[in-house]
């Protein structure tokens, strides 16, 4: 007992241990040789411990920034960041053990889905699946599940999503693609499916009635010349600084320097107090560089794993690959669905205090591959009227729903962060108004 | 066989589709028998990498153009990054040609 006791205290509760071991796993699975073995393995644990040290950069300038902006505007600003809310949840809550037996329960939960049924689809976007696994946990640590049932319960709930996701966006991927042979594999499906569905409603009826493949379609952006300059948008670190660096200046001069250099810790080093609001929007794009430098190491050998697994097990496999995979089959669309998106969610930042919901911030980097894709989704299905109406759709929505989860997440103790990637968040709600009340009133 | 190639598959963040690609690219390798040091990563540390060849997707041209990226490095750009018979078409003669080199 003694010894069981210690591996549970001193392994399965270390996470960075823990998600080491399950790459190590993988990779002896796959019959790698002992060299390949130790190297995934070590770097699985550099990245783990990389991302960690990533969410603490992210989570000192966001705290910086909840204070800046409460005396800036008298009211709670919310950054969407998933990697912020990951960060917290690893850090802050210590949940980071259940996180990664949760990925490889989903991994588990989507192999046996496709393995047995229809629906053959194989979820290979490694951090998509890091998302779900911590929202789930999430979810069902407000919920009140702890240990073994927290787990199982998000592998189930994440599994099914890993499966359901892409059935459901296939058959307008087929449109795009022209081909079966490839799934979208990205926990914003809902959210494309948002659009597609404003974009059927508004679309142009004379026109593109039974087109198969989007190369088909008369009423398409495709066919508009417009300016690629927009393209640097797809440099994660750029499109993220492009929008913090003015959200943090402009919210650092309503706040003044008072609260400024307060929120800074008294003394901001001695630095004019806007070039110190401008140097911490650069440490959250900082943050977000190192934490998903962490995500990359450790996901890099997992990933492929699981893959290598999945293909032996599943016959016919098809794999779900991640959003910017169709970015060249419709690349005008992307840019389209980037502004409307936009415009959504900066009409939705104003739009929700006004409903009584917190003001979320528009996050760039959702807006651009979020974006990018509905509006492939949106031109795919509504032509070009259909991009449009159907992205601002999107940016509404994109707004909306994470907005419903900011009470919820503060309540447990979420510090000016809310999620992005709305099938992810529909799985945390799903929690919070049907599990959390349902294991209330059995529990 | 003098030289093992080092390829560098580049996306948006370096996470997702890049990793996607590098996986079907490793399938193409190993099949042709070809050892090739190969690794994925985002676009933002594209000019620090010490690739032999780059490979990326066809919409990530025009700002690798706007780099200063070692005159050695190869590019390939793809349609379908996940398509093994572009794959096969494309990098594999740009690999085997280093490979010989």
């Amino acid at each position: 007992m003694v010894v069981i006791q210690w591996i549970i205290n001193n392994i399965l509760t270390q996470a960075a241990i823990l998600i080491s071991l399950i790459a190590m796993l993988g990779l002896i699975l796959q019959g790698k040789k002992i060299g390949a073995v130790i190297s995934g393995t070590l770097k699985t644990l550099l990245g783990f411990e990389v991302l960690s040290a990533g969410s603490t950069i992210i989570q000192q300038s966001l705290a910086y920034f909840a204070v800046i902006f409460q005396h800036g505007f008298h009211t709670k600003g919310i950054v969407p960041s998933i990697e912020a809310i990951n960060g917290q949840a690893m850090n802050k809550l210590g949940l980071g053990n259940s996180i990664a037996l949760t990925l490889l329960g989903i991994f588990i939960v989507n192999i046996i889905i496709a393995r047995f049924t229809k629906w053959k689809y194989v979820f290979l976007t490694g951090q998509a699946l890091l998302w779900m696994a911590t929202m789930t946990v999430i979810g069902g640590h407000f919920a009140g599940l702890k240990g073994f049932p927290l787990i199982l319960m998000g592998s189930i709930i994440g599994g099914i999503f890993a499966i359901a996701m892409p059935a459901l966006a296939q058959p307008i991927v087929r449109k795009i693609t022209g081909s079966n042979a490839i799934a979208l594999g990205h926990f914003c499906t809902i959210g494309y499916l948002v659009e597609a569905g404003v974009a059927w409603l508004v679309r142009d009826r004379k026109v593109d009635q039974h087109v198969t493949n989007i190369k088909e379609r008369t009423d398409s952006w495709e066919h508009v010349k417009l300016p690629k300059s927009m393209s640097f948008l797809q440099d994660n670190s750029l499109s993220i600084m492009v929008v913090m660096v003015p959200l943090y200046i402009i919210t650092a001069a309503f706040a003044g320097p008072y609260w400024s250099i307060k929120a800074a810790g008294g003394a901001a080093g001695g630095v004019n107090y806007i070039i110190y609001a401008f140097l911490q929007a650069i440490q959250f794009t900082v943050g977000v560089y190192v934490m998903l430098s962490g995500v990359r190491l450790m996901l890099g050998e997992i990933v492929p794993a699981f893959r290598g697994i999945a293909m032996k097990v599943v016959p016919n496999s098809v794999p779900a690959l991640d959003c910017p995979v169709l970015f060249p089959y419709s690349p005008n669309a992307v840019i389209i669905g980037f502004i409307t998106t936009t415009i959504g969610t900066v009409i939705g930042m104003f739009l929700s205090p006004l409903v009584g919901l917190a003001v979320i911030l528009p996050g760039m980097t959702t807006n651009f591959f979020a974006g990018g894709t509905a509006g492939i989704f949106g031109n795919a299905i509504g032509g070009k009227r259909g991009a449009i109406v159907g992205g601002i759709a999107h940016g509404l929505f994109i707004t909306l729903l994470p907005a419903l989860l900011v009470g919820a997440l503060s309540s447990v103790g979420f510090v000016n962060a809310t999620a992005t990637d709305v099938d992810t968040i529909t799985a945390a709600l799903l929690y919070l108004w049907v599990i959390a009340p349902a294991f209330h009133a059995f529990g | 066989m003098a030289k093992v190639p080092t390829v560098f598959f580049i996306c948006g963040n370096g996470l997702g589709s890049s990793l996607a690609c590098q996986m079907e690219a490793d399938d193409v390798f190993s099949e042709a028998g070809i050892e090739v040091n190969s690794d994925h990563d985002s676009i933002s540390d594209a000019p620090s990498l010490n690739a032999d060849i780059i490979v990326s997707a066809s919409n990530f041209e025009s700002q690798f153009a706007n780099m200063q990226i070692d005159p050695k490095t190869k590019f390939v750009y793809l349609d379908n990054i996940v398509d093994k018979d572009e794959i096969k078409a494309k990098v594999l003669p740009v690999v085997k040609q280093i490979a010989d080199s």
